[in-house]
C-alpha cells in the first residue's frame, strides 16, 4: 500500500488572485425541444485559498460547473470572474492563457494523452504551464502522487486509481493557484482517497483554491466550505455541518 | 427481430450521418478509382470501333504494292501482274497509283516536306479512298487538272483554310479545293522520302487523281504503286482454305512477290499487306498497349482507393470497438456485431458507386477530347461501354466491404474485457514507442507527441502511409512517363544536333551521281555551305527469327555529322542503335542479316548480305543505323546518292536554304535537323494528352487521400487536443503538432510514393512501352520537378491539411468532446 510522502507545496501557489466569482450563472441544454437546465441562476464567491467541496446527486450539474469555472464552457448567462477577470468578456487568447496559468482540471475521466508514459503525462502540465523546472517539477509531484515506480509506463498499463493519480499529478505539476478537480478520489480505495484528499488540502492551505466534486459527503467534513447541488441549483453553502474534521478522522 | 433489425439500420445510418464529410471523401476516392478506371478502359472499345468504321469507310487496302523509291513502271503493268496471279478471284478492287516525295509550298508561308498521292479513278470497288473533311473531292471533270485535296490534319495543324493553292517540287502549282484524309495517313509515317518522324505540321500529302499526279510530276502514263483489297472470306464456305482476311492477303502477298521476282524485267518491290501499314498497325497496336497502360494507371488509382477505404474504415470499426466488446460482453454474435460496420461499408460503396459513374461520364469528357483531336480519324463513335462500367463498379463496390470485412473479422475475434478497456486500441503496447524512451527527451515532453504517435500504432500508421502512397506512386508513374518520353526526346535531339546542329537533311527523288548534276547545282547554290552527298535507304536487319526495320544512313569520313560511338567502332560493319541491337540479341562483332535494295544492271532489286555489327550508338530511335562506304558496297551504289548532308551558307535561314533547294526538281524534300527532332516530339501527343488527364485526376486523388487522411487523424486525436486545450496550449501549438506528425506521416508516404512510382515506371519501361512503342528504346527517368512536386503534394500538402481545422480546434466544445470521446 502506498503511504505518500510528506509533500512540500509549490511556492508559486497563492502568488496570483484566486478568486472565483459566478453571479447569476445559467448553463442550459437545448436537445430537441427540451431545455435541460444544468445550471440555473448560481451565485458563488469563493475567496482566496479554499479547500471547496461541491456536494450534489449525479446529474445535478457538478460537472459543468467545474467546466465553467474551468473555461472550458462558456454559461448561457450570468457573469464568471476568475482572480479578477471577467470570462464571459475575455478574448479566446485570455481564455487559454487563463487555462494554462491559473487553472487546471482533474477529470473525472482522467484524460491521460495515451502516447505519453506516466512522467511525461505529468511532464506535459509543468511544459504547458510554462515552468523552467518542468523535469523536475514532474519527477517530484509523480512521486507525491506515489508513482515514482510507474514512471515510464503508458495510462493503459496503469489501474483505473493509479491513472487518476497520474492525472492529479499532472494538474499539480502546472503549478496554478485553482485546481479543480472532479470525483478525484472516486477510482481510489481508503487509503489512496485519503493521501490524495491530503495532497489536495495542502496545496489549499498553502494559497492554492481546490474546487472538489464528489458524491462523497464524508470528504466534505475536511472542507472549508461545502456548496451543494441539486437540479442545477444551490442549495446549500457553508461550512461542514459539524465543523471541520481532520484527515485522519475521516471513514468511508 | 423486426425491430433489432431496424435498429442495426438506423445506427449505421446515424454512423454515416455523423461522419458524412469523411464518407463523401471516401465515397469520391472509390468514384474516382472507379471511374477513371472506367474511362480509361471506355476509350479502347471506343477507339477499336472507330477504327473499324473508318478503316472500313475508306475501303483500306489489303495488300499493297511499292516499287523501290525512284523507279516507275508504265501505267497498267502492275495491274496486270495482280491480274495473273492464282488468287485473282478473290481480288475486290485495284487501284494503281503514283506516290511520289515532294516539297509543299502552301499559304501561310509553309514550305515542308510531303507526299504527292494520285490514285487511279475507276468504276469499281474503291481502295484507300479519300474522305473528304471539307470542301470537295476532285470530279470526272478535273482528272489531268491541277486540283488536289490537301490533308486534313496537316491543314487543320497550320490552320490552313478549306480552299488554296499549293506549290509542289519543280514549281508544279495546283489549287486544292478540299481537305481529305485517307487511311495510310490517319497517322503520318513521314511518307516514302526517307525523312523519318516528320510530324503531321510538317508532313503535307496532298491527294489528287492518277492523271493529275501523272501532270504535276511529268511523269506521263507511270505509276509506282498498287493498292488492292479482298473479297470478304467466307467463313462458312468449307471449300475456301485460308480460313481469315489475314492470311487470305498473306497468301495473296505472296504470290504477288514471285509474280514480280518472276517479272521480265524484274521488278523492285516491297509488298505488304493491311497489316503492315504502319498508321493502320500503330492505330490498333496502340489500343492493346495503351489498354495496358491506362489499366495500370486505373489500378493504382484503385489501390490507392482501396487503401483510403481500408484506412477509413478500419479506423470507423477501431472507434465503434469498445462498442463492440459490449455487445460481446451482453452475448451477441459476432455476426450480427458486424452487421452494423458492414452496412456503413455498403452504404459507403455505393455512394462511391453512383459517384463513380458520374467521374467516369466527366473523366470521358476530356479523354474524347484528347483521342478525336490527336487521332483525327473520319468517324468517332464513342458509346458508353455498360460493360466496363459495370466491372468498375464491381470493383468499386466489393473493394469498401473487403476494407470493412478486415478490421472486423480482428475486432471480434479479441476477448471483449479487452476491446472494453478505455484506449485499448489506441494503446495497444505502446506499438514501437518504447523504443523512443532511450533518447535523451530534450525540449518540451508534448513535442515528444507526434512521433510518439507514429510509432505507437504502427499498423494505423502504415495503413496511413501506404494509402498516401499509393495516391504519390501513380502521380509518380503517370508523370514518369511524361518524363520519360521527354528525356527519350531529349537524347535523340542531343545526338542529332551533337554536330552541326544547322545541317539540313535532303532528299533526292532518285538515286543520282555523287558528282552528278544535282549535286552539281545544290553545291552551286548561294544559300548552301557545305554539301555532303550520301546515301539513306530502308532496310531489315535480321538475325535468327527477329527482325528490325532500320533506315540506314551512309557516311563517309567527310560527313558533318557522325554518331557517338558507344562500344565498338564506326567501320568495318554497321552501327545499330543500342535499343536494335538489344532486340536482335546481338552486341559488338555478331553478325546480322541485312535485306536491302541492291542496284543491278537490271534495276533495283532486294538483296541479303551478312553485316558485322561494328558499333553501337546511344539514339534511343531504333531505326538509325550506318554504315561506312567500304561497308556499303552491298548496295552497289557506290558512287551515287539520295540524300544530301547541307549546311546553310552564313547568314542564312533554314527556310531559305529551303525555298532554294525547292527549285531543284529532284529534290524531293529538305529538313532541318532541328524540325525532325520536334517533329519526333509531336508523335507522342496522344501519350502526353491522356496522360495529363491520368495525372490530373491523380492528382486530384492524391489530394483528397491526403487531406482525408489527416482529417480522420485530427478526428481520433480530438480528445487529446481537448485535454491539450483545457490545460492551456494555444490552438495553433496544437495545430503545430498534429502538422508535424503528418508530416512525418506524409515524408514516410512520399518516400514510398517515390519509390514505388519508379518501381512501377522502371517495369513498365521495361515490359509494356516496348510492346507499346517498340521503335523507341526508353528508359525511365524521373525529372527534378515529378519528384519535388510529389514531395510538395506527399509533405507539403499532407502537412498543411490540419490548417483547415483551425477554425474548428478553436471553437472546439472542449467538454462534449471530452465527455463523448469516452
Ligand atoms: N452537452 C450536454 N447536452 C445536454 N445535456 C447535458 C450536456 N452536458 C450536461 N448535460 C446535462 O446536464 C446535467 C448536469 O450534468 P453534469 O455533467 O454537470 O452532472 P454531474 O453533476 O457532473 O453528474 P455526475 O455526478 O454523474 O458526473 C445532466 O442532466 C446532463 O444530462
Ligand atoms: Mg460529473
Amino acid at each position: 500500500m502506498t503511504v505518500l510522502p510528506s509533500s512540500p507545496v509549490d511556492a508559486r501557489a497563492g502568488a496570483e488572485g484566486t478568486r472565483i466569482d459566478l453571479d447569476d450563472v445559467c448553463r442550459y441544454f437545448e436537445v430537441g425541444d427540451t431545455v435541460v437546465k444544468a445550471l440555473d441562476g448560481v451565485n458563488l464567491h469563493v475567496d482566496e485559498s479554499a479547500f471547496v467541496v461541491v456536494l450534489g446527486a449525479s446529474g445535478s450539474g457538478k460537472t459543468t460547473l467545474l467546466n465553467l469555472v474551468g473555461a472550458l464552457d462558456a454559461p448561457t448567462s450570468g457573469t464568471i470572474r476568475l482572480a479578477g477577470t471577467d470570462l464571459s468578456t475575455a478574448s479566446r487568447a485570455q481564455r487559454t492563457r487563463i487555462r494554462r496559468n491559473t487553472v487546471s482540471f482533474i477529470f473525472q475521466s482522467f484524460n491521460l494523452f495515451p502516447g505519453l508514459t506516466a512522467l511525461e503525462n505529468v511532464r506535459f502540465g509543468a511544459d504547458v504551464a510554462g515552468r523552467a523546472d518542468a523535469a523536475d517539477v514532474a519527477a517530484r509531484v509523480l512521486e507525491q502522487v506515489g508513482l515514482a515506480g510507474r514512471a515510464e509506463h503508458f495510462a493503459h498499463q496503469l489501474s483505473g486509481g493509479e491513472q487518476q493519480r497520474v492525472a492529479i499529478a499532472r494538474a499539480l505539476a502546472t503549478g496554478n493557484p485553482i485546481l479543480l478537480a472532479d470525483e478525484p478520489t472516486g477510482e481510489l480505495d481508503f487509503r489512496t482517497g485519503v493521501a490524495i484528499l491530503q495532497l489536495l488540502r495542502e496545496q489549499a492551505e498553502a494559497g492554492k483554491t481546490v474546487l472538489v466534486v464528489t458524491h462523497n459527503r464524508e470528504i466534505s467534513r475536511v472542507a472549508d466550505r461545502v456548496i451543494e447541488l441539486s437540479s442545477g441549483h444551490l442549495v446549500a453553502d457553508g461550512p461542514p455541518a459539524g465543523g471541520r474534521a481532520a484527515i485522519d478522522d475521516l471513514r468511508w | 427481430m423486426v425491430t433489432s433489425r431496424g435498429l442495426w439500420v438506423r445506427w449505421s445510418w446515424r454512423d454515416l450521418r455523423g461522419r458524412w464529410v469523411l464518407v463523401t471523401a471516401i465515397s469520391l476516392v472509390i468514384a474516382l478509382g472507379a471511374g477513371t478506371y472506367a474511362a480509361l478502359l471506355s476509350t479502347s472499345a471506343w477507339r477499336r470501333a472507330s477504327n473499324d468504321a473508318s478503316f472500313a469507310l475508306l475501303n483500306t487496302h489489303d495488300v499493297r504494292v511499292r516499287l523501290s523509291q525512284g523507279s516507275t513502271v508504265a501505267e497498267g503493268r502492275l495491274a496486270a501482274v495482280v491480274a495473273s496471279i492464282p488468287s485473282a478471284a478473290s481480288v475486290l478492287g485495284v487501284r494503281e497509283r503514283l506516290v511520289v516525295p515532294t516539297q509543299v509550298s502552301a499559304p501561310h508561308d509553309l514550305l515542308v516536306p510531303g507526299e504527292l498521292v494520285g490514285t487511279a479513278t475507276g468504276t469499281d470497288a474503291g481502295v484507300d479512298d479519300v474522305w473528304p473533311s471539307a470542301g470537295r473531292l476532285p470530279g470526272p471533270a478535273d482528272d489531268g487538272q491541277p486540283v488536289v485535296v490537301l490533308d486534313r490534319q496537316f491543314a487543320s495543324a497550320n490552320r490552313l483554310p478549306a480552299t488554296g493553292e499549293v506549290v509542289m517540287s519543280g514549281g508544279a502549282r495546283a489549287s486544292y479545293v478540299g481537305l481529305g484524309q485517307q487511311p495510310e495517313y490517319f497517322l503520318s509515317s513521314g511518307g516514302q522520302a526517307a525523312l523519318p518522324f516528320l510530324s503531321q505540321r510538317s508532313f503535307a500529302v496532298v491527294y489528287a487523281t492518277l492523271a493529275t499526279a501523272q501532270a504535276l510530276t511529268g511523269a506521263a502514263g507511270q505509276v509506282n504503286d498498287v493498292v488492292l483489297t479482298l473479297r470478304p472470306v467466307d467463313r462458312r464456305d468449307p471449300a475456301q482454305r485460308p480460313v481469315s482476311q489475314e492470311l487470305l492477303a498473306d497468301q495473296v502477298a505472296a504470290e504477288l512477290r514471285s509474280a514480280l521476282a518472276g517479272a521480265k524485267p524484274a521488278v523492285s518491290a516491297v509488298v505488304s499487306t493491311r497489316g503492315e501499314l504502319p498508321s493502320y498497325r500503330v492505330l490498333y497496336d496502340d489500343i492493346a498497349g495503351d489498354a495496358k497502360l491506362w489499366r495500370i494507371v486505373a489500378l493504382l488509382v484503385l489501390a490507392g482507393a482501396a487503401f483510403a477505404a481500408l484506412n477509413l474504415t478500419a479506423r470507423i470499426v477501431e472507434a465503434q470497438r469498445r462498442e463492440i466488446g459490449i455487445g460481446m460482453a451482453l452475448g451477441v454474435r459476432p455476426a450480427v456485431l458486424a452487421v452494423r460496420p458492414m452496412l456503413f461499408g455498403t452504404q459507403v460503396a455505393l455512394f462511391g458507386v453512383l459517384l463513380g459513374v458520374a467521374v467516369g461520364w466527366l473523366v470521358a469528357i476530356p479523354l474524347k477530347a484528347v483521342l478525336v483531336e490527336m487521332l483525327p480519324l473520319p468517324v468517332w463513335v464513342t458509346p458508353f461501354q455498360v460493360d466496363v462500367y459495370l466491372q468498375a463498379s464491381a470493383l468499386g463496390f466489393c473493394l469498401p466491404l473487403v476494407a470493412v470485412a478486415w478490421p472486423v473479422w480482428r475486432a471480434v475475434r479479441v476477448q471483449p474485457v479487452e476491446a472494453i478497456r478505455v484506449g485499448h486500441l489506441a494503446a495497444r503496447g505502446g506499438g514501437l514507442a518504447p523504443l523512443l524512451r532511450r533518447l535523451p527527451s530534450r525540449g518540451r515532453s508534448y513535442r515528444q507527441i507526434p512521433l510518439r504517435n507514429v510509432l505507437r500504432t504502427p499498423r494505423r500508421t502504415l495503413l496511413t502511409v501506404l494509402g498516401i502512397a499509393a495516391a504519390i506512386t501513380t502521380l509518380v508513374t503517370t508523370i514518369g512517363f511524361l518524363d520519360t518520353f521527354n528525356a527519350t526526346l531529349d537524347d535523340a535531339q542531343h545526338e542529332l544536333l551533337r554536330s552541326a546542329p544547322e545541317r539540313l537533311n535532303v532528299s533526292l527523288t532518285a538515286v543520282e551521281p555523287a558528282d552528278g548534276d544535282v549535286v552539281r547545282a545544290v553545291r552551286a547554290l548561294p544559300e548552301t555551305d557545305t554539301v555532303t552527298a550520301g546515301l539513306m535507304l530502308p532496310v531489315t536487319a535480321g538475325r535468327q527469327d527477329r527482325t528490325v526495320d532500320l533506315l540506314v544512313e551512309v557516311l563517309d569520313d567527310a560527313a558533318l555529322w557522325t554518331p557517338t560511338i558507344e562500344s565498338g567502332t564506326a567501320h568495318g560493319g554497321i552501327v545499330l542503335a543500342s535499343k536494335a541491337a538489344a532486340d536482335l540479341h546481338v552486341t559488338v562483332g555478331d553478325t546480322i542479316e541485312v535485306t536491302h535494295p541492291q542496284a543491278s544492271p537490271e534495276g533495283l532489286q532486294t538483296a541479303r548480305t551478312v553485316m558485322t555489327v561494328a558499333g553501337i550508338h546511344p539514339n534511343p530511335m531504333r531505326a538509325f543505323a550506318y554504315l561506312d562506304p567500304a561497308t556499303a558496297t552491298a548496295f552497289g551504289m557506290s558512287g551515287a546518292t539520295n540524300y544530301l548532308t547541307v549546311t546553310p551558307a552564313s547568314g542564312t535561314s533554314a527556310t531559305q536554304v529551303q525555298r532554294a533547294l525547292l527549285s531543284i526538281p529532284a529534290v524531293a524534300s529538305a529538313q532541318a535537323v532541328r524540325t525532325t527532332t520536334e517533329g519526333m516530339r509531336t508523335g507522342l501527343d496522344e501519350f502526353i494528352g491522356i496522360l495529363q488527364i491520368a495525372a490530373l485526376v491523380t492528382l486530384l486523388l492524391a489530394l483528397l487521400i491526403a487531406v482525408n487522411t489527416t482529417s480522420i487523424g485530427m478526428d481520433e486525436r480530438a480528445r487529446d487536443h481537448a485535454t491539450m486545450l483545457a490545460f492551456g496550449l494555444p490552438a495553433r501549438t496544437i495545430i503545430g503538432l498534429a502538422i508535424a506528425e503528418t508530416a512525418l506521416v506524409g515524408a514516410a508516404a512520399t518516400v514510398v510514393g517515390i519509390a514505388g512510382g519508379y518501381g512501377v515506371l522502371v517495369w513498365m519501361a521495361a515490359t509494356t512501352i516496348p510492346a507499346v512503342l517498340p521503335e523507341i528504346g526508353v528508359v525511365a527517368t524521373l525529372s527534378t520537378t515529378t519528384v519535388l512536386a510529389a514531395f510538395a503534394l506527399g509533405v507539403v500538402t499532407v502537412a498543411a491539411a490540419p490548417l483547415f481545422n483551425i477554425r474548428r480546434l478553436s471553437r472546439m466544445d472542449i467538454p462534449s468532446t471530452l465527455r463523448v470521446m469516452e
